[in-house]
């Protein structure tokens, strides 16, 4: 089934995300990525990724529109818009061949080393979904002790 | 209105509100509120002896006067005990108020005494819900509170009242108004209702289905005028059902599991359906691929979510039903002539008469459908009929003739057993004058049957109308019909004793055993000037007949035992 990428702009209450997912857990459906921040007038902005055919996906938002605290859900299409991921790597202690292997795997794929401390590296690498993933994977289980993501964040190009 | 109290404030906001009723009980973390309803003359308190009477007293009132009902309990089990009757309104979108004492805001999520986390709790069974955390809020919540129930498709809210807030000070001042984000705009699309009207006019066959939301918008003098001028026939949902005259000649009566057979049939030959505030249950459709298939179907709603959740509309019009009742009639009235005399109309008399129900028996013991028929004799069309649950309910709705909306009051979507008697008691209290019957089965009726003690205590004079079989008797039907007649608990025996039990509590109570007495027990329950029950010892084998087996075809009933 599609990936499917609901903006949702909402107030900044306590409990709105709660009222948000149980809609999605009671049709049994799995939130992929949520992120949520605070926009400059103050309401909230959250990103939901999930998956759905088009008639869930529209009834997902009119139900999540219908809450008292949604001002408005939109449904966001990747391809007509901007998408990127942040995320910290923590790696255990390297060798001195490994560690200049994961900071040229890093640095080739547009991440930064952020702290290199004990032997051990801490780096961010952003992009979209796909070009996070392929870092990681790379890098592995045995060489990653940490991996903190951001998320999926989605904006529309349409301006 | 100066310095006030959490629990002074909550009494004028709902003052302000013209609020009149509270159904509740008191406890530990709402004393501060009763404290004050103590000295209070303009809200009249009703205490109920278990708090989902109140809930459901609440629910009632407010479907009899098209108005928030307000019911109140404390903190933890009192709140949970609420619950059902609150998911109840929910389901059937009624605007119920509910109002809880919480643990002190210092307690929460402590596990403190009677602490229950109703935010949570409430969440997915109320419109929306609120926790009040402080005094200088609590005013405006209560207006968005009743703002939120009342407006669109209503629904109830809820509020939780910390008991440090109920007692703590603050300069209150009631808001005129209150901000509330309009989520749908109550007219319709013009271009939608141009739509519709072409396919009405070329409709060779229209039905109207009426729902709910046509009894809450007020539209049933505009669905009677459109069904007149278009020459459709009206098959209503439980919940849509008063929203026409059932003796008018266009009534179809019920559709779907239990209704009428000319309904379900009028609805399968269909080549135009108008559904007008309903929300296509599954026990209205039944199997939906086969539901109006030959018809192309318009969609009136004022809720967006119930467009295209279970039946694909070829028109949809989000709007409030009388106003697009309204602008369907404007519309139509210059191209259609009144009264058309069609072959549709004569096809749907002849069903009418060919499927009329069969309600004249004299048999002992009694049949629920002759009851209904006496019932139908004895009650004038200012009556309100309640029902419980179950076989009770099936009947009153499919043979009990109702003459006006809102006064057929029933527990549709969430089908709970006890709502009847504890909201006969609600509507009672908001149309004292006019007479109140539950019609109710001896299974429904012992779920809130302690409310007897509410009724007599505050004569609230309604009749209990038993349907005695002695079993749980929809839970019968289906295992004699579908699981070969193995009746697993579900026979109830002869316990109790409803005549004693309703003396015991200080009650009218007799026992109906020949069709012959009904009419005049019936009289002498509703002219003795208590609360009544009217034990009436039915047919046990008796099934609710026609019935479409769930997610059966309308059109293929089961009509025989």
């Amino acid at each position: 089934m599609k990936t499917r990428v609901f903006s949702v702009l909402c107030e900044n209450v306590a409990g709105v995300m709660m009222r948000v997912s149980r809609c999605f857990t009671r049709r049994q459906i799995n939130m992929d990525s949520v992120t949520v921040g605070i926009e400059p007038s103050g309401l909230a902005r959250m990103i939901i990724l999930f998956k759905a055919d088009d008639q869930m996906t529209e009834f997902m938002r009119r139900i999540i529109s219908r809450l008292e605290p949604i001002i408005d859900v939109q449904i966001l299409e990747p391809k007509e818009s901007i998408v990127r991921e942040v995320s910290l790597l923590k790696t255990r202690r390297l060798t001195e061949v490994e560690m200049s292997n994961v900071i040229k795997r890093v640095q080739s794929a547009g991440g930064r080393i952020l702290e290199l401390k004990d032997g051990a590296i801490i780096a961010e690498v952003s992009g979209d979904h796909e070009e996070v993933e392929q870092l990681i994977s790379s890098l592995g289980n045995d060489i990653l002790k940490e991996v903190a993501r951001s998320g999926q964040v989605y904006i529309s190009k349409e301006i | 209105m100066g310095e006030l109290t959490g629990a002074e404030a909550l009494i004028e906001s709902l003052k302000a509100e013209g609020a009149k009723h509270i159904f509740g009980i008191p406890g530990g973390a709402i004393i501060p509120v009763y404290d004050v309803l103590h000295r209070e003359s303009a809200i009249r308190h009703i205490l109920v002896r278990h708090e989902q009477a109140a809930a459901h007293a609440a629910d009632g009132y407010a479907r009899v006067l098209g108005r928030c009902g307000v019911c109140m309990a404390t903190s933890g089990p009192g709140a949970c005990n609420l619950t059902t009757g609150i998911l109840n309104a929910y389901m059937d979108s009624s605007p119920v108020i509910a109002i809880t004492g919480q643990v002190p805001t210092p307690a929460l999520g402590t596990d403190a005494f009677q602490e229950a986390d109703l935010l949570s709790i409430m969440m997915p069974i109320t419109k929306h819900n609120f926790l009040v955390k402080s005094v200088d809020e609590l005013a405006k919540v209560v207006r968005l509170a009743f703002k939120i129930a009342i407006s669109g498709r209503p629904g109830p809210v809820h509020i939780d009242l910390p008991k440090d807030v109920q007692v703590s000070r603050a300069e209150v001042k009631i808001p005129p108004d209150v901000f509330h984000r309009e989520k749908v705009k109550p007219d319709p699309d013009p271009k939608r209702i141009a739509e519709a009207t072409s396919l009405i006019e070329r409709a060779e066959r229209p039905v109207i289905l009426s729902g709910g939301g046509v009894i809450w918008s007020g539209a049933s003098p505009e669905l009677v005028e459109l069904a007149e001028l278009i020459g459709a026939p009206v098959v209503t949902s439980l919940m849509g059902k008063g929203s026409i005259p059932e003796d008018h000649p266009l009534a179809l009566g019920m559709l779907g599991m239990h209704g009428r057979k000319a309904a379900n049939i009028a609805v399968t030959e269909c080549d135009l359906l108008l559904a007008i505030g309903t929300r296509f249950s599954d026990r209205s459709t039944g199997d939906v691929r086969y539901f109006a298939p030959k018809a192309k179907i318009i969609h009136i709603d004022v809720d967006p979510v119930e467009i295209e959740k279970l039946v694909k509309a070829d028109v949809f019009i989000i709007a409030d039903a009388k106003r697009a009742l309204r602008a369907l009639l404007e519309a139509l009235k210059s191209k259609i002539k009144r009264g058309v005399e069609s072959e549709w109309l004569k096809r749907v008399a002849q069903m009418r008469k060919d499927f009329a129900p069969q309600m004249d028996y004299d048999s002992v013991p009694i049949k629920p459908q002759r009851l209904m028929k006496e019932l139908t004799g004895v009650l004038d069309e200012n009556s309100i009929v309640v029902t419980e649950v179950g076989q009770c309910q099936m009947w009153a709705a499919h043979f009990y003739t109702v003459r006006k909306p809102r006064h057929f009051i029933s527990s549709g979507g969430l089908g709970t057993m006890g709502f009847g008697f504890p909201a006969s008691i609600g509507a009672k209290v908001a149309a004292p004058e006019q007479k109140v019957v539950d019609v109710a089965g001896d299974g429904s009726f012992l779920m809130n049957s302690q409310e007897l003690a509410t009724a007599v205590e505050n004569k609230i004079n309604v009749v209990v109308c038993i349907l005695n079989n002695s079993y749980l008797g929809m839970v019968k039907q289906w295992q004699d019909l579908f699981y070969e007649k193995r009746r697993s608990q579900t026979y109830l025996g002869k316990t109790p004793n409803f005549v004693k039990l309703a003396e015991a509590y200080g009650a009218w109570g007799d026992q109906v055993t020949r069709p012959g007495e009904i009419a005049s027990k019936l009289r002498d329950a509703l002219e003795c000037g208590k609360p009544a029950v009217l034990d009436v010892v039915i047919d046990p084998d008796e099934h609710v007949l026609p019935m479409v087996p769930a997610g059966g075809r309308l059109d293929r009933m089961i009509t025989e035992a």
